[in-house]
């Protein structure tokens, strides 16, 4: 008698949350699926086909906004997650207030968002900014012409998920038994082999869940593409933006996010599996 | 040796954060730079855009749209996410991974999906979103990260306290109210203040769904940034700067909470 009653309970407890995930999230991503095979101004058939895919796929322009989001996600996450693990590895060497400061001074970029980091290299970026300014007056260098390229795009990105990849590693490499380093020590073991046989394989989830984080961040990233690429440079969250906002085309901006979608779950699902190997040989 | 291998790595921490926290300390610098334009070379201090800001009503009318729908979207957010969290832990480990899982999906999706995929849902409707459509849209994005909070209370909450105050005689309302809000009151005041913040500094969820009279502040100054540059923008983001600085303090001095933990 007493087991169904709790049940209901429980069921009142997570419907609002189930709730506003399935309407608010399950329903539209059906709404954007069923949208990606229906005709428009580019197809004017009467029929639902692939036939956006296609055009997406079949294109040289449009495969190549596949690449370069591609591109910039994986060579983000490539530049951030070793930058993160070895600030992460000594981070964990500083202790009482230092750290408390410095785990403060990494969540705070995480909040005040995209947007400040975005001003920040405007302002910093310009041949006659604060960097290359003097530089160039000098004659050391020519003048780099960084906005409106992928290297502005990258430093940017690398930027805004430095502080994900450093908390996400700073806990995992927290968690590892202290025990364990000093068993080593007691056994002999130099720093090298301390990092190669105890650090790095039982940090290497912790190296999954950031570099999927990091991934994701890169690859849905439109604020940075957006204002510090180049008009040219489009990536697949800036086309979504230009099929609804310049175009009006909804079904090829539906195929275009249920693309990314598609790429983000292949490659997690690469790195996932890889990763899985590495963990439990 | 040995210091030269300390100093390097002071200086390979000190690299990274002035990368990380450099560019926005600059912004924020720039922001008094009394010059007309921005970026420009410093020619002396001044609040002066900060008065411009409040007199611009362009930038105030979005700020208030966007505390309006940060407002109400964290407050849903966070009270599904309390309900979640309660049924959450009275279900078995198995039960509880799916349902973290999928209550955490919402963070996978990219943002400008989620923006696109709200408006075809809406526009099947018929309607446009108006305010209700943007704190749908900011409520789903926040789900994750107010659970994420709410969840690390509930993981040192410890349930017989319900009990002993069943057996002294409370009901349900009072235990509630006088055993397990208090007991989880820190994290969601956290949950509320990150979810809060993260909805206001939002730009990719809202970027379909809003008119001129619901443009939220992110839209408004991105609007201003492809016009002309103007030194208030930095002005607004030294504001946004110093709230998130100022949250991350507070919340980690009285309320012992991180997004680490």
């Amino acid at each position: 008698m007493k087991k169904p009653r709790i049940d209901i309970a429980k069921s009142l407890l997570l419907l609002p949350s189930l709730l506003l995930v399935t309407v608010l999230l399950g329903l539209p991503l059906v709404v954007i699926f069923v949208a990606s095979f229906q005709p428009n101004a580019l197809f004017p058939a009467d029929r639902v086909g692939l036939f956006n895919y296609g055009y997406l796929v079949g294109s040289q322009y449009y495969l190549g906004i596949l690449v370069r989001t591609l591109r910039l996600a994986i060579v983000g996450a490539l530049i951030t997650v070793p930058l993160g693990y070895v600030t992460a590895m000594l981070l964990q060497r500083v202790s009482g207030r230092a750290a408390n400061l410095a785990i403060m001074g990494l969540t705070f970029p995480i909040l005040a968002g995209p947007l400040v980091v975005i001003l920040g290299w405007m302002a910093l970026l310009p041949n006659r900014g604060p960097i290359f300014g003097p530089l160039v007056d000098a004659g050391w260098i020519a003048p780099p012409d960084l906005l409106g390229t992928e290297v502005a795009v990258l430093a940017s990105l690398v930027q805004f998920m430095l502080p994900f990849a450093i908390l996400t590693l700073f806990t995992s490499l927290r968690q590892i038994p202290n025990d364990l380093y000093e068993a080593s020590r007691n056994l002999g073991a130099s720093a090298l082999q301390k990092f190669l046989h105890i650090t790095l394989p039982l940090s290497l989830p912790g190296v999954l869940s950031s570099t999927i984080i990091v991934f994701s961040l890169g690859a849905s990233s439109y604020i940075s593409p957006h204002y510090l690429g180049g008009a040219a440079d489009q990536t697949l969250t800036t086309l979504i933006a230009q099929f609804v906002l310049v175009t009006y085309n909804s079904p090829m901006a539906a195929a275009s996010a249920m693309l990314l979608i598609a790429i983000m779950v292949a490659v997690i699902f690469g790195v996932g599996t890889a990763f899985g190997r590495l963990i439990r040989p | 040796m040995r210091e030269i291998l300390a100093a390097g790595r002071w200086l390979y921490l000190i690299a990274i954060y002035a990368f990380v926290v450099g560019p926005m300390l600059f912004v924020c610098a720039a922001s008094l730079n009394s010059a007309a334009n921005f970026p420009a070379n410093f020619d002396g201090i001044t609040f002066k855009w900060y008065e411009a800001i409040l007199k611009y009503p362009e930038f105030t009318r979005a700020a208030w749209v966007s505390a309006l729908v940060a407002l109400v979207s964290s407050i849903i957010a966070v009270a599904a996410a309390f309900l979640a969290g309660y049924g959450m832990f009275r279900s078995d480990r198995k039960e509880s991974v799916v349902l973290s899982t999928v209550l955490a999906s919402p963070i996978l999706v990219p943002q400008i999906v989620l923006s696109l995929a709200t408006l075809q849902f809406l526009a099947l409707f018929g309607v446009s979103s108006g305010l209700a459509g943007l704190v749908a849209v900011h409520t789903v994005h926040s789900l994750p990260f107010a659970l994420r909070l709410v969840l690390s209370g509930f993981s040192r909450y410890n349930f017989s306290l319900e009990e002993a105050s069943a057996n002294l005689g409370a009901g349900r309302l009072t235990t509630w109210w006088q055993v397990t809000m208090p007991l989880l009151k820190a994290n969601l005041i956290a949950g509320f203040t990150f979810c809060f913040i993260l909805s206001f500094v939002n730009l990719p969820i809202s970027l379909f769904l809003t008119d001129a009279r619901t443009a939220t502040l992110p839209l408004v100054m991105f609007a201003h940034l492809e016009a002309r540059i103007d030194p208030m923008l930095p002005a607004v983001a030294s504001i946004i700067v110093i709230a998130a600085a100022v949250t991350t303090i507070l919340l980690e001095r009285y309320l012992r909470i991180r997004l680490v933990d």
